[in-house]
Formats: structure tokens, sequence, C-alpha cells
């Protein structure tokens, strides 16, 4: 096996290979930074390049694509308030209102660092473990996805700040968001209105972005004219650069949140989206040290996010070469690249082609080490946009906004829904209702219902179903646990009063 | 706040009641003995109503307590304050509705060229150099990256206007 790894190595660090791995993760962490692209676009506008290259310098260049963009999608998140990707709303949350507290280049190198620390976590995993994982995730029927999905949404107590009443409206909301458009199972047609827009459902990108960005600018346009936006002031990468105690004194969370990620990554239509939210939920609700500063940017929250989000890329890429099945919408794309290089990714693939997947291991490997001189190149040019006028710069994040919703289709429908989030996010935040349950909600409703279907379909309607596995029973025990213990601990955030 | 507060979540009862209503079609929908597609929505929003009605129950109590207390005294600044914020909100959502609503008659260039200049305006921004150069600079950047490099065919209006915008994309 060394010899297999060895060889791959020889085999990346090729000239034209290692000039594929800057260019890829180069590109990746713009298309992740910028709102109007997202990772899986990323991927998708590399492949026609892919034709013409050799099939490990192609897969080189699509995982520095596919880790750049994880990583870049926390840039914009921490400086901007505008999520790059969908997995880093929890980011956002909790690393822009740091940025805001004036600490932005802490906040980019927690990022950071838990980032790269996580990704490599996942791939060292993902070398490890690999048919361990894989037989695991295969164990996933509806049953669990939905216990994993309620487990997801009991952590609504932890994002609720003062009030619990008012975190589980968010949440229901977002529950009910999740509904609209046509039914997974009977293809019926649910709250369209006969409109062709919300047939689809709605697309959580554009809820986001209007019920988190634009709601932002539109409560910042409240106070009074500054020249600059003072909240993010850069005061040098170096001098914030956070001490190693600060990694100690979250250990759990270091530990935890990277095996959360390379878990929920390897579940065959996860992600890194629900990844960053599970971690940062169970971060909320664990959390021992300042639990009430979860939404107004805690540390714990922002590096539990991004351990997790990174890590889900080594577990989405292992049940990917050892199944064959898509752990996320990327790797999903993925497919079509191992289709093009006349490659089949499942069990086979490591004894028909090994130097592939033990390159990919090793590209991974060594993508996530370039990435941190790399982010710290697009960060540099990221902050310099610091420095424009306070008015253009809001302006300028309201078009990406729009750009962001109105790249999905090409269609203005989508900015029109958006602007509705907006007005909706504003009133959210007007009357201290988080946004945070609801996006968690919308993320994980269709997930939870389907699944829910799916397992009284396959048990003739008993619910008993739901606890008729160790996994099942031991989610749904973790989020019954998760919401009662805080009602027991503080009664007073039921009343939301 | 406590008067906004009751008509926010009024609102939202009547909205989740209007929902919950729709939702009874879509509950006799379905083969018997099998799950439907009404039942999930029906409890989020069920569950939604509920909520939202206790929180209005809460903020009429809250109100009736405060009113009882006696009203606390504002001063003119504070209100003159008030008054600007929610002016100035106000103008930036017509604002970026307007951007929206007009940018596939005039394109995406003139569209996002004039909504810089107004929301500049609007947020206060009087610097005159600011108010001629961002909104072209910004411009040519936002076109430079997302129409010419990553190619998203933006509206480009009708008549004159998409004769225009094919001049850039």
């Amino acid at each position: 096996m060394l010899d297999h790894y060895l060889q791959a190595l020889a085999t990346v660090l090729l000239p034209q290979n290692l000039l594929a791995m800057v260019l890829g993760s180069l590109w990746g962490l713009l298309a992740g930074a910028l709102p109007g692209i997202s990772t899986s676009m990323g991927v998708v506008l590399l492949l026609s390049f892919t034709y013409s290259l050799s099939p490990m310098t192609a897969f080189v260049l699509l995982v520095g694509a596919y880790l750049g963009g994880i990583t870049g999608g926390s840039i914009t998140s921490i400086l901007f308030g505008i999520p790059g990707e969908p997995s880093s709303v929890p980011t956002v949350i909790e690393g822009h209102a740091i940025a805001k507290q004036g600490r932005p280049a802490f906040a980019l190198w927690v990022y950071l660092l838990c980032s790269i620390y996580g990704g490599l976590f996942s791939v060292i995993v993902m070398i490890v473990a690999t048919p361990l994982i894989a037989s695991f995730a295969l164990k996933f029927g509806p049953p669990e996805y939905f216990a994993l999905t309620v487990l997801g949404l009991s952590v609504v107590s932890g994002l609720s700040g003062g009030s619990m009443l008012k975190g589980f409206i968010s949440c229901f909301f977002g529950l009910f968001l999740a509904t609209i458009g046509t039914d997974g199972i009977t293809g019926e047609e649910r709250y369209t209105f006969d409109t062709v827009t919300l047939l689809g459902g709605i697309n959580f990108v554009v809820a986001m972005v209007g019920l988190l960005a634009v709601s932002e600018i539109f409560i910042e346009a409240e106070e009074p004219f500054k020249e600059y936006k003072g909240g993010v002031q850069y005061k040098g990468m170096l001098r914030e650069f956070p001490p190693f105690s600060l990694f100690r004194s979250y250990l759990l969370t270091m530990i935890r949140s990277p095996i959360i990620g390379t878990i929920v990554g390897a579940l065959p239509g996860a992600g890194a989206t629900i990844a960053a939210f599970l971690s940062y939920g169970e971060a909320a609700r664990t959390a021992k040290r300042e639990p009430e500063k979860f939404g107004k940017g805690a540390v714990e929250g922002l590096m539990a996010a991004e351990c997790a989000n990174n890590a889900s890329t080594g577990g989405s890429m292992t049940i990917l070469l050892s199944l064959g099945l898509p752990g996320s919408n990327t790797t999903a794309m993925m497919i079509a690249a191992f289709m093009i290089h006349g490659m089949q990714p499942g069990p086979l693939l490591l004894s028909t082609r090994p130097d592939i997947v033990y390159g990919i291991f090793v590209s991974m490997l060594l993508t996530n080490l370039l990435l941190l001189g790399l982010t710290i190149l697009a960060i540099r040019m990221f902050l310099e946009l610091n420095r424009m006028p306070y008015s253009i710069f809001s302006a300028a994040i309201m078009i990406l906004c729009v750009i962001g919703a109105y790249g999905l289709n090409n269609n203005m429908d989508d900015v029109l829904l958006m602007f509705a989030f907006s007005l909706i996010g504003y009133a959210m935040r007007k009357f201290d209702i988080p946004v945070a349950p609801c996006i968690l909600a919308l993320v994980l409703g269709d997930m939870a219902e389907l699944s829910l279907r799916r397992s009284l379909l396959l048990s003739g309607g008993s619910p008993l179903i739901l606890v008729s596995s160790p996994i099942s029973i031991v989610l749904l025990a973790g989020a019954l646990l998760s919401i009662v213990y805080p009602l027991i601990k503080k009664p007073k955030m039921l009343q939301g009063l | 706040m406590k008067k906004g507060e009751i008509v926010f979540f009024a609102a939202c009862v009547a909205f989740f009641g209007f929902m919950l209503f729709e939702t009874f079609d879509l509950l006799r929908q379905g083969r018997p003995g099998e799950v439907g597609s009404g039942l999930w929505p029906f409890m989020a929003l069920a569950v939604s109503m509920l909520l939202s009605a206790l929180m209005l129950i809460a903020s009429i109590q809250k109100s009736i307590k405060a009113a009882g207390q006696g009203a606390q005294e504002v001063t003119a600044e504070a209100n003159a304050e008030k008054k600007r914020a929610r002016v100035t909100v106000t103008l930036s959502i017509v604002c970026f509705l307007a951007y929206i609503l007009v940018m596939p008659w005039i394109g995406f260039i003139l569209a996002s060229l004039l909504y810089i200049f107004v929301f500049a305006l609007v947020l206060g921004e009087r610097r005159r150099w600011v108010l001629a150069i961002s909104p072209v600079l910004m411009t040519a950047v936002i076109m430079g990256v997302f129409a010419k490099f990553i190619t998203i065919p933006f509206p480009k209006g009708i008549g004159v206007f998409a004769e225009f915008s094919r001049l850039f994309y």
C-alpha cells in the first residue's frame, strides 16, 4: 500500500499537476467566495477543461476547486456577511459578528486554521477508515435519516438566543417554507398558487441571501451615515493570530466537529451544509463557556462550523470513491468527471485504477496544505474591499446579493423572491426572532419530511419503525435531550418574554 | 415597539392561519392509510400559528402592563433620530425594489449605475467624487467579473437599452 502512496505522491508532484492544484484551488477560492457561483458550479465550469487533460491532472484540478470552494465560501461570510456557500451560513452568524466587533483578522484566522484542520482530519480519516465509513453510511435508511434531521432541528434551543418560543416560530416557519413546491413523493403542488417560480420549491440560497445579507444592510441603513464600514477594521493578520491555548480550550469541539463533518459528509445527499449546521448546533447545545454568545459572535460556533464543513469533503469523497455515491452536489459533478475519463467510481475503482484513488487521496492532503497559503492571499485581496466608502460598499453587497439569486437560474423571479425574504428577515430581526433556526429548518425540512414519509411507507404506517434501530434511538434520544435539557435548566426560555 | 410587536404577531397568526386553511385541501388528497402531502405542512403551520398566538397574547399583556405604568417620556432628538432611521430604511427598500423591477427594462448596467448612485445618496453619502466615480468603477468591475468572465446572462433591457447593453455583453 505504501508503494501506491509513494507512486501517487510522485505523480501529484509533477509540475503540470502542481500547477493544476494551484489553479484549481485559486478558482475554487474565488468561486466559493463570490455569491453568484457555488462550489459545484465552480467544479462544473472546470469540467470542460478536463477533456484534454490526463486523468490525474484533471482530478487534481477538480479536487483543488472542490476544497478551495468549500474553504473560500467563508471569506465573504466573515468580512461582509454574505455567505459565499450555503455551508457558510453558521460562519456568517458567528464569524461576521466577531468581525463587526472589530476583530475580522482574528475571525479569519480561526476560520482558516479550523478549515484546514477539518480538511486534513477528514482526509486522514478517509485514508485510514474508508471501508468503515462506507459501510456505516450504508446502514442509514429513512428512519435513521429522519432521526438525524430531528437531531439537527433540535439544536433550535441553542440558536434561539433568549427566547425559545421565538426560535421555534422561526424553525417551524422554515419547516413550512421547505414544503413549498412539488411534493417529492406524490408530485402534488403545495402552496405554489399556480406560479411556476414556486414549483421547484424555495431555493435556500435565495432565502438565505435575503434573510441574512440583504436584511442586514437594511438594519445597518438605520445607523447614521458613516464614511467607511467601521465595524470591520483590519488591524493586520499577524497581530490577530489566535493563540494555541484558544483551540485547546475548545478541545471537545475541535475533536467532535471534524468527526461530525466526516460522518455527515459520508451520508449520501447530506453534504457540507448539513454537516456545518449539525456541528454548529451541537456546539451551541453543549457550550459550557459563554453559551449566551451563540448568535452574537461565538468563537466556538465558528470553529465547529468551519471544522465540519471542510471535514465533509473527505467524507463525501470517501463514499464517492468506495461506493460511487455522491455525498454532495459537488461530488455528484465529480461522477461526470470520472465518466469523461472512462471510469466508474465505486467498489471496483480501487482495484482497477488504484493510481487515481491514491492520487486523489494525496492531492486532497496536499491541497489542504496549499490552501493555507492561498487563502491568506485571497483574504488580503478581499480585505482591500473594506477600504471602499461604506455607502458604495453596501450598494455593491446588494448587487452581489442580486447576482447570487439571479445566477441560480438566470431569472428575475428568484431575485424578487430574495427581496421578499429580505423583508421577512428585516421584520424578524426587528422583533428579535432569530433567523438561523428558520434557515436550519429550510435546509433540513425536506429531508426530514421525505424520510419520515418513506419510513411510514416502509412500515405500512407504523411509527415504531422510527425507533427500530439503535442508530435512530440514539439520535432521537439526543434530540429529545437537547430540547428538554435547556428548558429544565432555564425554564424562562420557553416563555420568550 | 409593543404596538409593532402586536401587529407583527397578529400578521403571523393571520398568515399561518391562511396557509393552514389551504392545507385542508392537501389533507383530503392522497390514498387512505398513507401519509399524504398535507400532514407535514399541517403540523408545521399548526405549531407556528399556536406559538404566534401565544406571542401575540404575551405582547398584548405586556402592552397593557406598560400602559398601566404610564408612558415614558421620549426626547424630541430621539424622535427625530427614529424618524430619520425609518425614512432611510424605507427609501433603501424602495430603492432596492425599484432596482429589481427596472432591471429587465433598462438592463443590468444602467440599473446598477443608477442604483449605486441613488442608494449611496439615500445612505447619506454627499462626497461628489464618491458619487461620481464609484458607480462607474463598481459597475465596470462587476460587469468584468460576472458578465465577461463568468458569463452570467444579465438582463439587457428592451429597445434602445438593449442596444446599449449589447455594446458591453
